[in-house]
């Protein structure tokens, strides 16, 4: 079939899965170019390929900082989603907030859009011998726009107070069970240690951009971020106005050197479509992130282009393993077997979304294991299979949220499961009342026998696979209690080697093919727009959008 | 508008059925009106059976695909047959907004009935509480109040009474009051007949009139607010062919070119809206000539 | 029941008072029905338990209700609105700015509607019975029902992404001037002109034909007053009078009840902030916001009624409805 969108610059084109787990081999920098380049050729990948490869994904890179070869001091327009509420670092949840964050503020780390961590305010990084305790170098010579130097005392107090359960932080999540308050030690003003709960591998991914909610803040923030937007970031805020938007201006004492653009300027949105047409009617350069669905026009639009990033957002559809009908693995597993994945990519997504193999290994994680066959449509396994379990088919109720392609996903599975004759009856709610609560008990989401929850993007599987799928994760709302995969889990996250990570995996992935609390059909790309001619945008799957080496042409 | 209504209440009704009957027939607005509303509800009884696709199907890889020969308003965003859903979509609006409008009116002429029959303090209480509610976007009463209780067709239909309840009360109220001020009322009560039985029995069979057209044009409105409510979001669910649902849904896509994803959907809901009103105009007619 | 005008005011204007603190405690107890609270809703779904009554605590929405409702009524009193819980700052800005936003769309429709619908009612009245008449009546009566999204969808279709005439989303850059804000509001602004003009074209035509039925336009053409000056001075001001009612009775929906259209345009007027206040269980914002609209529908009846109670030859102005 003839590509739809010639236009798109791929950041991975689709390979084969040897292929693609050696560029993700390349990526994580397991293997050096040569060796990439070596290996590649072997597998008769073309040259010209090869050397794009290498050329779009510099192992040694540190900032995603193309060559500035724009024009500098030009002012760089972005659309960006509304910011939720007040923008506090601590508290900020949602992707308008964290962008503005992001746009003063920095991290000790940063989570490259391949998923490499590189030094942002940290310049190196080491666990002890079992990765209970990881040690920070921090940059030197960094400022805050209000003038201090950044030193140990500020990344003590920043961290401490996201680890803090009385501070209303939105990192709680993120840092239970992990790090706990008091257990932060600044060694000199230019080293910390962390000493953490248990041995974890990829623990500096939760100080990197990763966690959103952890820029770097004076140490006597006093919780009014939006006086005084006191960052290390490459730009400084010039005005921001609730619901309006707000501007930046350009940092002279950056310590990465030279921003390029004098100014930016964000304008906030409600939804997409104003955006996409304020682009298409030059009023904006950038629209930080689009989804494929209301912005098929844009992406085949010749004066425009899409920056691509593989990602991990994903749905997951979740089947309780508790009560029935769903508490026959066999059941689940045939519900699994009528989806035709594949057309669900294109026509929800025209095709820009990684396969899900009903497993949080996302490919774009250098920890997949390529190696486990992927799930397909068969109906007559299905069938066999509902016939095992003495099931003739039976009606249910599918509970999913009101929220991007959701709905549209939701109906695609109906109509699957009735090749069954699973009758699936759909329940769509506002966002707010599908989470309810957020406990179980009291939460559509936790409770539903029959749910599809949105999940964004996550630099490593860890949250994904401890939080929704152990025995005692808090978003377990499939219910699933399995104690060898609470125990390949634990294995997995302490784990500090890749090999040794992809090896367990490959474990957990068949496990959860067999038992299927969940179904994961797609991972979609994370989609940055831009008008042609601008250059040096980097956003990440994160939600951020770096614009220091940007120019508007 | 409740002016005219009034109008049409206090005209003596003294023209016999018949003619007025025959009157209504003849009129050009009853005749398309009856046309355009008899068309959905036929369509909202019968249409999934004649529909030459199910409304249904999805087909992601034909989606989005211009209307053609197969597809005659072409495929939504799944690939679903948009006429086949457009025909069928009339049943949601077609259940919801008569429900609606029926609660509402008998609501409404009660409470009308009792303020303007009993006047005094609960006629005072009545006409302050009808003062909030007509000083409130009724649009944003009626999404906060189902988000407090969570959408469904029957919280639809109780809310959309609720809240015209008080409008015909006025309305009616208004009537009434006009029918007290004439003479065989107070026969009635020289006669000694009670308050209640001269509200149901001598003041009600009068107003029946106005009653009716209020509930027609009440009809209209609930169709506009049932199809405004399922476009927010706080209708019938996917995967319902409904009108306003349809358009929500395929809103996003038109800037790239899609427009027949919704322009069918509209076409359909203004059509039946219309229809609905060209009624409510042509017995107003009928009734104050 | 005779009272002067002083005494007339001072009794409408104690309703209005009155009115809006009962709505105000319908808004309190409705408040009370909604899902949520404010804490999660600002934190996700996925924030720690600990986290979200912490936020509780800190913006003081863990207290029992009724104490937030006394204690918000004492800010009132003291002519404070009160304080964000969503955003963390004084409600009044945003209050003030999408009231203001509200304002402006419902000006620019009312611009455009009036005259519009005004001409075409006076001229449907002096062609009464002609086919002009009938496509006026009837283009009235069947555009005021139809749902503003289906009009807005046909405008966006047509001028938006057809013609490329003007832009569709209502939203203008930071800095942009009175002209340019025109050119955003003129899409949006015609839903509203569609449902209204059939409301103000129907009075106008009534107004003029009970105008040109009625003794004193006979007699000013017996008088030998040209056709124009009877029109101007006895009919307009005729039909002119039931078109301030119709306006009035739509202040609520012009000012408060655009949810579709600002959702479709995108628009941050007042009706999307109740809504967002609403999702967002932000009580002072939710509270503020229908408050305002409220007041702004009394006032605007208040005028209304006065300003016909001047215009109109009788002296005597009904209850207003």
């Amino acid at each position: 079939m003839r590509n739809p969108f010639p236009l798109i610059d791929p950041v991975r084109r689709r390979q084969g899965p040897r292929e693609n787990q050696l560029i993700g081999e390349f990526i994580a920098g397991q293997i050096g170019r040569r060796g990439f380049l070596r290996r590649g050729s072997a597998l008769g990948l073309g040259w010209p390929l090869l050397a794009a490869i290498a050329g779009a994904i510099d192992p040694l890179g540190t900032l995603p900082a193309r060559a500035a070869t724009g024009k500098a001091g030009t002012t760089i327009r972005v659309g960006s989603p509304m910011p939720a509420g007040a923008i506090d670092p601590v508290t900020v949840g949602d992707a308008g907030g964290l962008l503005m964050l992001q746009q003063v503020g920095e991290f000790l780390v940063f989570d490259q859009p391949n998923l490499r961590l590189a030094p942002m305010l940290a310049t190196a990084w080491k666990p002890n011998h079992d990765g209970s305790v990881w040690t920070f170098t921090l940059r030197k010579g960094v400022t805050f726009h209000s003038g201090g130097m950044m030193t140990a005392k500020d990344v003590v107090a920043t961290i401490e107070r996201l680890a803090d359960p009385r501070n209303a932080s939105n990192a709680l999540s993120v840092f239970k069970g992990v790090l706990s308050p008091g257990n932060i030690e600044k060694i000199d003003d230019y080293t910390v240690a962390f000493h953490l709960d248990a041995p974890h591998g990829n623990f500096p991914y939760y100080l990197s951009s990763d966690n959103y909610n952890a820029i770097i803040l004076p140490a006597d923030y006093k919780g009014d971020f939006e006086k005084t937007w006191d960052g290390t970031g490459p730009f400084q805020i010039e005005k921001y106005t609730s619901k309006v938007g707000a501007s930046f201006i350009a940092n002279a004492n950056w310590w990465g050197g030279r921003v390029l653009p004098a100014r930016t300027e964000f304008s906030f949105f409600a939804g997409q479509q104003p955006q996409v047409l304020a682009l298409e009617g030059g009023d904006l350069d950038v629209i930080s992130q689009i989804v494929v669905q209301g912005a098929e026009g844009l992406l085949t639009d010749r004066r425009m282009s899409i920056i691509r990033l593989e990602a991990a957002i994903h749905r997951q559809v979740h089947m309780r393993c508790d009560i029935p009908p769903f508490n026959d693995q066999r059941v689940r597993r045939a519900l699994a077997l009528t989806l035709d994945r594949p057309a669900i990519i294109q026509g929800l997504f025209r095709g820009l979304a990684d396969l899900g193999n009903d497993s949080p290994f996302a490919p774009v994680y250098p920890s997949a294991n390529r190696d486990v066959p992927q799930r397909r449509k068969n109906i007559a396994e299905a069938k066999a299979l509902m016939q095992a379990a003495g099931s003739r088919g039976f009606p249910v109720t599918l509970t999913t949220e009101h929220l991007l392609e959701m709905p549209d996903y939701a109906v695609l599975i109906q109509n699957a499961a009735r090749e069954i004759g699973i009758d699936v009856r759909l329940k769509v709610e506002p966002p707010a009342a599908y989470y309810g609560s957020a406990a179980f008990g009291k939460s559509d989401w936790l409770d539903s026998p029959f749910g599809m929850t949105d999940y964004g993007h996550r630099g490593v599987p860890d949250v994904l696979l401890t939080a929704p799928l152990t025995t005692h994760g808090t978003w377990n709302a499939a219910h699933f209690r399995n104690p060898e995969y609470d125990r390949l889990v634990a294995e997995f996250v302490a784990e500090v080697a890749l090999d040794s990570q992809r090896r367990i995996a490959a474990r957990i992935e068949q496990l959860l093919l067999t038992e299927t609390p969940i179904i994961f059909a797609y991972f979609y790309d994370y989609l940055t727009a831009t008008r042609k001619g601008v250059t040096g945008v980097a956003p990440t799957a994160n939600g951020e959008l770096y614009l220091q080496s940007a120019s508007a042409g | 508008m409740s002016r005219e209504v009034i109008a049409a209440g206090v005209v003596p009704e003294e023209a016999p059925q018949p003619s007025r009957w025959r009157l209504l027939r003849r009129s050009g607005g009853f005749r398309a009106g009856a046309a355009i509303v008899g068309f959905w509800a036929l369509a909202a009884l019968f249409g999934p059976m004649l529909v030459p696709w199910n409304p249904f199907a999805t087909d992601p890889l034909h989606a989005l695909a211009p209307p053609s020969a197969a597809h005659w308003f072409g495929t939504d965003q799944l690939g679903r047959d948009i006429f086949s859903r457009v025909i069928a979509g009339s049943r949601d609006i077609l259940t919801i907004a008569p429900l609606a409008t029926l609660l509402g009116t008998i609501v409404g002429s009660a409470l009308g009935l009792a303020g303007g029959t009993l006047g005094g303090a609960f006629d005072f209480v009545l006409g302050r509480i009808i003062e909030v509610l007509v000083s409130l976007p009724l649009i944003v009463v009626a999404l906060l109040a189902l988000v407090a209780f969570g959408a469904s067709p029957a919280t639809t239909i109780v809310l959309i009474g609720l809240v015209f309840a008080p409008l015909v009360a006025r309305t009616v109220r208004a009537a009434v009051l006009g029918e007290i001020a004439l003479d065989y009322v107070a026969a009635a009560e020289l006669c000694g007949e009670s308050r209640l039985a001269i509200m149901f029995v001598e003041i009600l069979p009068n107003v029946l009139g106005p009653v009716l057209v209020e509930a027609t044009v009440r009809l209209g409105y609930a169709v506009f607010a049932v199809a405004s409510l399922s476009f927010l979001g706080f209708g019938p669910g996917p995967p319902s062919p409904d009108w306003g649902l349809a358009i929500a849904e395929n809103y996003g896509v038109i800037a790239g070119g899609y427009w027949w994803t919704v322009s069918f959907d509209a076409a359909a809901t203004a059509s039946l809206v219309v229809g609905v009103n060209l009624l409510a105009e042509a017995l107003h007619q009928a009734l104050a000539s | 029941m005779q009272d002067g005008p002083a005494a007339w005011l001072a009794r409408r204007i104690s309703f209005g008072l009155l009115t809006l603190f009962l709505l105000s405690v319908v808004v309190f107890a409705g408040g009370q029905l909604l899902p949520g609270d404010v804490g999660r809703a600002i934190l996700g779904p996925l924030a720690d338990p600990r986290a979200v009554a912490a936020l509780d605590r800190q913006l003081g929405a863990d207290r029992p209700a009724v104490m937030q409702y006394l204690d918000w009524v004492l800010g009132i009193l003291h002519g404070n609105l009160g304080q964000s819980l969503e955003f963390r700052a004084p409600v009044s800005p945003f209050i003030l700015g999408a009231l203001a936003h509200s304002l402006r769309l419902a000006a620019v429709a009312l611009v455009m509607v009036v005259p519009l619908s005004i001409g075409a009612g006076v001229l449907a009245a002096l062609r009464r019975g002609t086919l002009i008449d009938r496509v006026i009546s009837l283009a009235g009566l069947s555009l005021t029902v139809i749902p503003e999204f289906v009009t807005s969808i046909l405008v966006i279709l047509l001028f938006g992404v057809w013609l490329r005439w003007l832009p569709i989303s209502a939203t203008w850059r930071a800095g942009t001037g009175l002209l340019g804000q025109l050119d955003h509001l003129i899409l949006p602004a015609i839903p509203l002109v569609v449902v209204l003009f059939g409301y103000i074209a129907r009075m106008a035509r009534a107004g003029t034909v009970e105008a040109l039925e009625a003794d004193y336009t006979r007699t000013a053409i017996l008088k030998g007053l040209s056709g124009a000056v009877v029109i101007r001075r006895h009919v307009l001001r005729n039909a002119l009078l039931p078109t301030i009612t119709v306006i009035a009775a739509q202040t609520s929906y012009l000012v408060g009840g655009l949810v579709v259209v600002e959702s479709l345009f995108r628009y941050q007027g007042i009706g999307s902030l109740i809504l967002a206040a609403a999702h967002a269980r932000d009580f002072p914002m939710l509270e503020a916001g229908v408050l305002s609209v409220g007041a702004m529908t009394i006032a605007v009846t208040l005028l209304a009624d006065a300003l016909t109670a001047f215009l109109t030859p009788a002296p005597v102005p009904g209850e207003g409805g």
